[in-house]
């Protein structure tokens, strides 16, 4: 009987594939994160380092503390849903500390709102702006009081 | 003051006509320029590869001296297929993760197991079995660096007998016909990631997969063809007429079947004219004029039509230097077309409102991570692979005296 000699090439690619799916379960125990699948498909120590981040946003509660002039006037206009910190950017920094200025407010935020655009409900004020009479928004509207002039 | 405001109102709000919902007025598209790369890039993998069975698996003669080629072509460019994804995704370093976690329920996670099984389990090892035997020739005779790869390459296994060529040449034709399917899915599902987006006109479309494959196919051929002949004229080679004309025969039966399935999905949903209909018209005759009216129809579909078409008809009348030159121009034109065509689908589903009722625009950066440059980049980035690999693998001065379908390929190739 004719000795059956398994082909050399073959044992050889057989073991390097062995070798590779060796190496990546390896890899696949050391480099999976210990609290992967805690809940789903996620690190679950992803929450804690989320909840452990600094907050930048201070929350319209504390610039009423000491803007309680600017919050009394938002509270009766059109505007009164907004957060300070929508336009005027994140604050905590300024809130904790007065001393740190924030940055100021450009014109191009009204016009997120208020650049006339059809796909926009019609009861937002709207303009064009290569239309619309003025150079600054601010020289002829109160941001806080918006149906109001300076 | 007012061009300020006008020009900051165009940074806020980019250009957007009709009803379009307010995630969607973006600055940028969310698949980009990289993105139009990316199943071009694997379009020409699968492509090369069809390209190279029909040797082993349809035993087409005339096309031997380009086997090796196309399989080396392929290799190129699905190394660099997932480089567009790195590159748009960002974090490189965290791209393991997909592979320690596989979710197997993301359609583009499971491409990543696509890609392996074809690059791992097909391309990889019908090459290693088609050049095992020169591997071994080319590592006793060459030195340094190159000497070096060909051992490493060889895995330890020296044995030249007959029976163990014999099992080579048997495992490269058992790996060509395993790789017919296995490129048809990979390029496939391409078109399934598409296609599958149910709540998009543009992609929701059961065909997706069936014309990404016949374009890859139509791409794939042409790639070949233009390599070659770029090939012939570098290294001042006369070339092969007979392989030539089989090719371009060949890229003309891919190109037929391609533009027919495709105006036949056109048809139909010209026809059917479901909802979303008109968005598409809109499309079709403001938005994507140049890339699929002028690009994809005219200069990539109808003039290599015409030009390859005549050919097939009056190739005994035609000299040969006025052939090679209309072959040359049908495949770069096709590759443009292809190319237009993967940007047609990539961004034709993104420039219209889910209201389906506005359409808008973007404009495309040229230097950054997502813009022109870094797309050009990663086109030309796979040639000098494959530049790389000619000169390492398909060299004029590496002797060559195996057996099977590649004894004809260095022998001829230029």
């Amino acid at each position: 009987m004719r000795h059956f000699r398994f082909p050399p090439q073959l044992f050889r690619l057989v073991l390097l594939t062995l070798a590779i799916v060796g190496a990546y379960l390896v890899a696949r125990t050391l480099l999976t994160p210990q609290s992967f699948g805690e809940y789903g498909w996620y690190r679950g120590s992803a929450l804690a380092e989320i909840a452990s981040r600094t907050p930048v946003f201070a929350g319209k509660k504390a610039c009423a503390e000491c803007h309680a002039d600017i919050a009394q006037k938002m509270a009766q206009s059109e505007h009164k849903t907004f957060s300070c910190e929508a336009c005027h950017g994140a604050n905590r920094e300024h809130a904790m500390d007065h001393d740190v200025v924030p940055a100021k407010v450009p014109d191009s935020y009204c016009l997120r709102c208020h650049e006339g655009n059809p796909s926009r409900p019609s009861w937002i004020k709207q303009i064009v702006v290569k239309d619309h009479y003025g150079e600054k928004c601010s020289d002829c509207h109160l941001p806080h009081q918006p149906t109001q002039s300076p | 003051m007012t061009s300020q405001l006008t020009n900051a109102a165009t940074e806020v709000m980019p250009a957007f006509t009709g009803y379009v919902y307010p995630n969607e007025a973006t600055a940028h598209p969310i698949w980009s320029v990289l993105i139009v790369v990316y199943p071009y890039i694997t379009g020409l993998v699968a492509g090369a590869f069809i390209m190279a069975s029909l040797v082993r698996v349809f035993r087409v003669k005339a096309l031997e001296p380009v086997y090796r080629f196309s399989l080396l072509t392929a290799l190129a460019f699905l190394l660099c297929a997932p480089l567009p994804l790195l590159c748009h995704l960002g974090h490189p370093e965290r791209c393991f993760e997909i592979l320690m976690t596989p979710h197997l329920t993301s359609p583009m996670a499971v491409f990543g197991f696509v890609y392996a099984w074809y690059l791992m389990a097909v391309l990889l090892l019908e090459l290693w079995f088609d050049y095992r035997h020169d591997l071994v020739v080319w590592s006793k005779t060459e030195s340094g660096f190159k000497g070096i790869l060909y051992r490493l390459l060889t895995v330890g296994v020296t044995d030249l007998s007959e029976p163990a060529v014999k099992l080579d040449a048997r495992m490269g034709k058992i790996l060509s016909i395993v790789g017919i399917p296995s490129a048809f899915l990979l390029h496939g599902y391409v078109g399934f990631i598409f296609g599958s987006i149910k709540a998009n006109p543009w992609w929701g479309n059961p065909l997706m997969p069936i014309i990404f494959i016949l374009s890859a196919m139509s791409s794939g051929i042409a790639l070949c063809v233009f390599n070659y002949q770029v090939l012939t004229w570098v290294r001042r080679r006369e070339m092969n007429m007979r392989c030539l004309d089989t090719m371009a025969m060949f890229l003309f039966y891919a190109l037929v079947v391609d533009a027919a399935v495709e105006a036949l999905d056109w048809l139909h949903r010209a026809f059917a004219a479901e909802e979303g209909f008109q968005v598409l018209q809109v499309m079709i005759r403001e938005k994507l004029f140049y890339t699929l009216s002028v690009g994809q129809a005219l200069v990539g579909t109808l003039l290599p039509f015409l030009l390859l078409g005549s050919l097939q008809l009056l190739r005994r009348r035609v000299p040969e230097v006025v052939r090679r030159r209309m072959i040359f121009s049908s495949a770069a034109m096709i590759l443009v077309g292809v190319l237009a065509m993967r940007w047609n689908v990539v961004m034709g589903g993104q420039l219209f409102s889910k209201s389906l009722r506005g359409v808008m625009s973007h404009k495309f950066d040229f230097t950054g991570g997502e813009g022109w440059l870094m797309g050009l980049f990663l086109l030309i980035l796979p040639f000098i692979i494959l530049a790389m690999l000619l000169r390492l693998f398909l060299s004029e001065r590496l002797p060559s005296s195996e057996p099977g379908p590649h004894s004809a390929a260095a022998a001829s190739l230029p």
